[in-house]
């Protein structure tokens, strides 16, 4: 049915000696034609991630000892916190989401990839813009808009940046091989193409034609949402159907249910920006009209959710042994928690109780890291090793990896929705002062902060690893880096 | 490529959609909304900032003060917000058409801020009406540690709606102020003590410009600038349980040379904070703007699309009311 999905995939030790199979030839060569640029993509990404992490955790900490390296003004609690986030969005999230399109746009085109420096640049250009804005909200050029915090010298950087990076993957489009464009190039076209028009709207809307009073947070999180769902939630549910039907050699269940999901997908949560301004200051409509949107969401979530469940039928144990597959099923299953939490928290009647609280905070997260990031080190576990010619070195270190982040997010998303509900329980009790209210909260916040320590010390072990498969000391086999050893004989790839 | 064309159209056409119907037609709606005004066309509201102000929000931004602070009030069926005294009414979309940066915020961490500039004048009426519970605390003799968190007892919400028994008439603030030494725009307040409250319940905005407004110990009245800059310098000095941070970077400390500043912070029983003999903390501009932009946060102003629980409740209601 689709040109990719069930090709068994040769293990990469043969790559470089087998020649007889032409398809092993041209998807060698299409791999080493994206060597350069998508491990650019990767390296800046894991840097940025690491530095995210450092600052998350400083930001999570100083939410319960406030008197933390106060007297610094670039430490400020205000001012780390915008820039980690950013970091987590612009630095890590979309370079290594970049970095997996492009490998997998050069794989589902079927053609080398063309103008490799263009890329490069992009890439540089990309990261001088995250550096930028980054040292811009040290500093305290802070634009006072969430998600859209970096100042103008840096966000025109990343646009310009953003522009070589599209055009080199329109270029690549234009130039694939067959007709049939999988499931996964949708969900890439679409969210390269997103991506500059919600960016260059919100730009213009905010900061050249700045329209008037509250438009400006509509726009905002028209923006932020679209960004989440647009942009990282395309990016990760296009990985997802790749990544799944690979690994376990078989096709999309249906690929009439993932076309209905796409476009449901992009139709409904393109208008779900107002839900996060519930009972603001706006026309009843627009909140409503979120609302409406986000319970819709379910059917593209349902839809999504089964045709993966339905492929996976059967081949679940696979997960004992690849590690794409674990980190990949686990970003796809909390996607449906996601979008699920998502509708209760829109919901008037559960609004009322947790809009203004670290519930929207867990919700993000649980978005951008639960099920975008997890996704994203499933690709990494799947293409870094086809890039460098060497398999990863230590499976202990991948099973860590994914413990400490499956248990850190995990136990983060939990300890900010419960704790949310409590201290929203609170603040809805006028007769409660309101230092109670934030009082109620705090230990969920310092058990956040233990969530911290398992994702640092995981992502410190995720870029040791990486690092060695990029200096080459990765493994040569002719097998790939399984988390247990092989009991039988398994049927699928890696 | 038939199907290609339809692809690429759908991507567009969701975008466009989306766009026009979350930005552009509530702009339409919105976007252009004028100041209202009375029959004569005085009492003009809202009004565009002061200059201060206008830097404020850039500071205000720029500290992240809008990951933890909202500047919103919620309709009485979306949350306890009228009920916290966060406001008098809802916030409506013209609230906000002179704002340089519109930071509604949506966490709250610490607590909304769309009035914080009126609750001065609040508290005046408040005390002028049915003394606050927050007098309980003023008799002399009282300990370092409680005066230090009396303020809070004062600024907390949950004071201000319970309306306890006074337990002396003559402590409502004013009479204190006037009796401490210093206080020289005690006089302004004077008023406030002795005659009967004003009905009218926008305030008179001059005292909210009353920095110099004190309690009996000497300390700065809750929310007013003195008390704001004591805050941002050291939140635990006033509230020990606040996890706020420090801003201590927008002061400086310097050696007092010849007359104190006026704007010297005033550490009034806490002694902790107070800077050794012959040094003062000054605010920096920064924090000056700052001040004035948390001071012109003031949505009391009646509008006419946002029904006030305050004014309606003693007018006739137009209909039922619950």
């Amino acid at each position: 049915m689709n040109p990719t999905a069930g090709t068994q995939e040769p293990p990469l030790g043969d790559m470089e000696v087998t020649t007889s199979d032409v398809d092993r030839v041209e998807r060698a060569l299409i791999d080493a034609s994206t060597r350069l640029p998508v491990l650019v993509f990767y390296a800046s990404a894991v840097g940025w991630l690491l530095f995210a992490t450092l600052f998350g955790f400083l930001t999570s900490i100083k939410m319960h000892s406030p008197d933390l390296l106060t007297n610094v003004d670039w430490l400020t609690w205000g001012r780390i916190r915008p820039a980690h986030l950013n970091a987590l969005i612009y630095g890590w999230g979309s370079m290594v989401g970049m970095g997996t399109s492009i490998w997998l746009m050069a794989r589902l085109c079927r053609t080398t990839l063309r103008h490799p420096l263009l890329l490069i640049t992009g890439a540089a250009f990309w990261n001088l813009g995250v550096l930028m804005g980054i040292i811009g909200v040290l500093i305290g050029d802070n634009t006072g808009y969430e998600w859209l915090e970096f100042p103008g010298y840096s966000a025109i950087t990343l646009f310009v940046a953003y522009l070589l990076i599209m055009t080199w993957a329109l270029i690549m489009f234009r130039y694939r091989r067959r007709g049939h464009v999988y499931i996964t190039q949708w969900y890439l076209l679409g969210a390269f193409l997103w991506f500059p028009w919600l960016y260059a709207a919100a730009q213009t809307m905010l900061f050249i034609v700045p329209v008037q009073g509250v438009m400006q947070a509509a726009v905002n999180w028209w923006f932020a949402n679209g960004l989440l769902f647009l942009w990282f939630g395309s990016i990760g549910l296009g990985t997802a159907y790749y990544m799944i039907p690979k690994v376990i050699g078989r096709p999309v269940h249906s690929y009439y249910l993932a076309t209905i999901g796409f476009w449901t997908f992009a139709i409904f949560s393109s208008w779900t920006g107002m839900m996060r301004l519930i009972d603001g200051p706006f026309p009843a409509w627009m909140i409503t009209a979120s609302i409406a949107a986000m319970i819709l969401s379910v059917i593209p979530v349902a839809t999504v959710g089964l045709n993966h469940h339905m492929t996976m039928q059967g081949h679940f144990p696979l997960m004992r042994y690849s590690p794409t597959l674990r980190f990949t099923v686990f970003g796809a299953i909390t996607y449906t928690a996601f979008s699920i939490v998502g509708v209760i928290i829109s919901l008037r009647s559960m609004a009322q109780i947790v809009h203004f609280t670290e519930v929207s905070m867990g919700w993000t997260y649980m978005g951008l890291y639960a099920f975008f990031t997890m996704v994203m080190f499933g690709s990494m576990y799947y293409i870094v090793p086809r890039l460098v010619g060497r398999e990863w070195r230590y499976a202990t270190l991948i099973k860590l990896h994914f413990w400490g982040s499956a248990y850190g997010i995990g136990l983060m998303v939990l300890l900010l929705l419960v704790g949310g509900f409590v201290q929203g329980l609170s603040l809805n009790d006028p007769t409660l002062p309101f230092d109670e209210t934030t009082e109620s909260i705090l230990p969920y916040l310092r058990g956040r902060s233990l969530s911290w320590i398992l994702l640092t010390v995981s992502h410190c072990i995720f870029a040791f690893h990486f690092g060695l498969m990029l200096l080459g000391f990765g493994r040569t086999a002719s097998l790939p880096t399984f988390l247990n050893p092989l009991e039988e004989k398994s049927e699928g790839g890696h | 490529m038939k199907g290609l064309q339809s692809i690429f159209l759908g991507i567009f056409g969701i975008f466009g959609f989306s766009w026009l119907g979350m930005t552009v037609v509530p702009n339409l709606q919105i976007g252009s909304l004028n100041p209202q005004s009375d029959d004569e066309g005085t009492d003009i509201y809202p009004m565009p900032a002061s200059g201060m102000a206008l830097h404020g929000a850039r500071v205000y931004a720029a500290n992240g003060c809008l990951y933890c602070h909202t500047q919103q009030v919620r309709p009485e069926y979306g949350g306890s917000d009228l009920d916290r005294k966060w406001g008098e009414r809802r916030s409506a979309p013209r609230d906000y058409i002179f704002e340089p940066i519109v930071m509604l915020g949506n966490m709250r961490t610490g607590p909304d801020l769309a009035n914080v500039g009126h609750r001065p004048a609040l508290q005046e009426k408040g005390a002028a009406a049915a003394p606050s519970p927050a007098a309980g605390a003023s008799p002399a003799p009282a300990s370092g540690a409680t005066a230090g968190t009396s303020p809070v007892a004062g600024a907390s919400p949950a004071g201000a709606v319970s309306p306890a028994p006074a337990t002396s008439p003559a402590v409502a603030a004013s009479p204190a102020t006037a009796a401490s030494p210093g206080a020289v725009a005690g006089a302004s307040q004077a008023p406030a003590g002795n005659a009967p409250a004003p009905t009218a319940s926008a305030s008179p905005s001059t005292m909210v410009a009353n920095v110099n407004a004190l309690t009996s110990e000497g300390e700065p009245l809750p929310y007013t600038a003195a008390w704001h800059h004591r805050h941002l310098y050291n939140p635990r000095s006033i509230n020990e349980d606040s996890n706020m941070p420090a801003y201590r970077f927008l002061y400086q400390k310097r050696r007092i040379g010849g007359v104190a500043s006026p704007d010297a912070i005033n550490f009034a029983g806490a002694p902790n904070d107070q800077p050794a003999a012959g040094w003062e903390i000054v605010p920096s501009y920064d924090a000056k703007c700052l001040v004035a932009y948390l001071m012109s946060r003031d949505q009391s102003h009646p509008l006419k699309e946002a029904k006030s629980a305050v004014v309606a409740a003693p007018a006739p209601a137009k209909e039922g009311q619950k």
